[in-house]
């Protein structure tokens, strides 16, 4: 007598077997194959669904605003419009931020130097770069997981990274540079880890290969890169959220 | 009343990118708890909602509007985590190979990470060290084999809608389903008892036709 096969019997488990009632009528006569298929609905049983935590509140607010900024613009022809005059504004508030980020480089205080004068009413520059820098990384975050989530089969469009990378890449020198006079080596080596892969992305090819993106892939892996900037960003944002002491901002480092 | 899905992907293709918020809004609770019960990881699952409502959304011009929305993005989300799993393996395998640990934790060792599993009070063999086989044992799963699994064993989903999901033939998703559970038995039989080992040597061989 010929037994059901263990495809048979799981596939039974699940209502999914071919030539269902003779399935059945075997297994109502073979004690073996009884046997069989009890292991088996006792083995699955103990897997049961996964639990699944609730996300927090404010989930889907999260999700909308992260997502909002990398949605594409495309549209209808008025919308198309206002996208371009979003993308001046933006490349507005992109120089202001860059000026401000090169003279905050430029006057940052030594450590060690103290400040003589400081007057409350002012924007502290350390605190615009802080955020700059935070801002910085997290986009970086964001683009280096898109890299890695990238499907990788078939020849690969990167552009709209390599766009992301090239504009990323740009401020990533000035930040670097004022980290570096602003004596925090910890921000200033991602800075430079960081540039580096970004200026791999930005100068390859637009279209790769899954071998090409493997090994952009592994420079990122190899370098823990994304953990790096997953810590440091968070730990950047968390001093440029911290409320600032009276005669403390002098001594804050990037 | 409220707008239905397909009228607020009209509004979306017509221009107004701000109405996909209503989208995110109505469904992304429903693709975390997809997403998660393939990773196991909550800032996966997180990153991973994000990318499916950004595939999503560059594809919205392909949804045909008589379609379900939340299917189309079911379908979405599961692609998305599948090709995230196959990248992580890939990640894995040039470090190292899969095995089960006794303590297996995604972040320090090569196991796909998985939620504690909530023990029913009719089973002892759920007992921690239970849950850790069989995280371990999941963890052994190809990705193909570990999203069609959960789809069949945790989601109740029909082999069409796998092979739909998936892009496969009826008989590949099946294969697959039934290669997760022969080496989740593989793994975990052993330790379910006396008398639960499979009769092993007789697998492959004649069925009943």
């Amino acid at each position: 007598m010929n037994h059901l096969s263990e495809e048979q019997i799981v596939l039974h488990y699940y209502g999914d077997a071919e030539e269902a009632s003779e399935v059945e009528r075997h297994l109502a006569a073979c004690a073996e194959c009884r046997a069989e298929f009890s292991r088996v609905q006792s083995t699955l049983r103990q897997i049961e669904p996964l639990e699944v935590p609730e996300p927090a509140a404010g989930f889907e607010e999260k999700t909308w605003l992260n997502l909002r900024d990398r949605l594409p613009q495309e549209g209808s022809f008025l919308q198309r419009l206002f996208g371009q005059q979003q993308k001046w504004a933006l490349a507005g508030a992109m120089a202001l931020l860059l000026a401000a980020a090169f003279l905050a480089g430029r006057f940052w205080p030594r450590p060690g130097q103290q400040i003589t004068q400081q007057q409350p009413s002012q924007v502290n520059p350390q605190r615009v770069v802080l955020v700059a820098v935070g801002d910085h990384l997290e986009r970086s975050q964001m683009l280096l997981v898109e890299i890695m989530n990238a499907d990788s089969k078939g020849p690969i469009n990167l552009s709209s990274e390599q766009a992301e990378a090239r504009e990323l890449l740009d401020s990533n020198h000035l930040y670097r540079v004022s980290s570096q006079q602003a004596g925090d080596p910890q921000v200033a080596r991602l800075l430079d880890q960081l540039g580096r892969v970004l200026a791999e992305i930005a100068n390859g090819p637009s279209e790769v290969t899954p071998g090409d993106l493997e090994q952009v892939r592994h420079t990122i892996q190899s370098e823990g890169l994304l953990f790096k900037v997953r810590v440091i960003g968070s730990e950047v944002n968390s001093r440029a959220r911290r409320p600032e002491l009276p005669g403390s901002s002098a001594n804050q480092r990037l | 009343m409220e707008v239905t899905d397909a009228a607020v992907v009209a509004q979306v293709l017509a221009g107004d990118r701000d109405a996909f918020r209503v989208l995110v809004d109505r469904h992304s609770r429903s693709i975390f708890r997809v997403i998660y019960r393939m990773t196991g990881n909550q800032q996966d699952t997180e990153e991973l909602v994000q990318e499916t409502f950004l595939r999503a959304y560059k594809s919205l011009a392909r949804f045909e509007l008589r379609a379900n929305f939340s299917t189309w993005l079911y379908r979405i989300a599961v692609n998305r985590t599948l090709d995230f799993l196959s990248a992580r393996k890939t990640h894995m395998q040039t470090k190292d190979t899969y095995q089960i640990v006794d303590q297996p934790d995604a972040e320090e060792s090569n196991q796909v990470q998985l939620p504690t599993l909530t023990p029913g009070p009719d089973r002892l063999l759920l007992s921690s060290e239970m849950k850790r086989k069989i995280a371990g044992a999941l963890g052994l799963l190809t990705p193909a084999e570990r999203v069609a699994f959960t789809m069949r064993h945790m989601e109740g989903r029909s082999i069409e809608e796998i092979s739909q999901t998936l892009n496969l033939k009826a008989s590949a998703a099946k294969n697959s389903v039934f290669r997760a559970v022969q080496k989740l038995r593989q793994q975990l039989e052993p330790y379910a008892g006396p008398g639960s080992t499979t009769r092993g040597a007789r697998w492959g061989g004649s069925a009943v036709k």
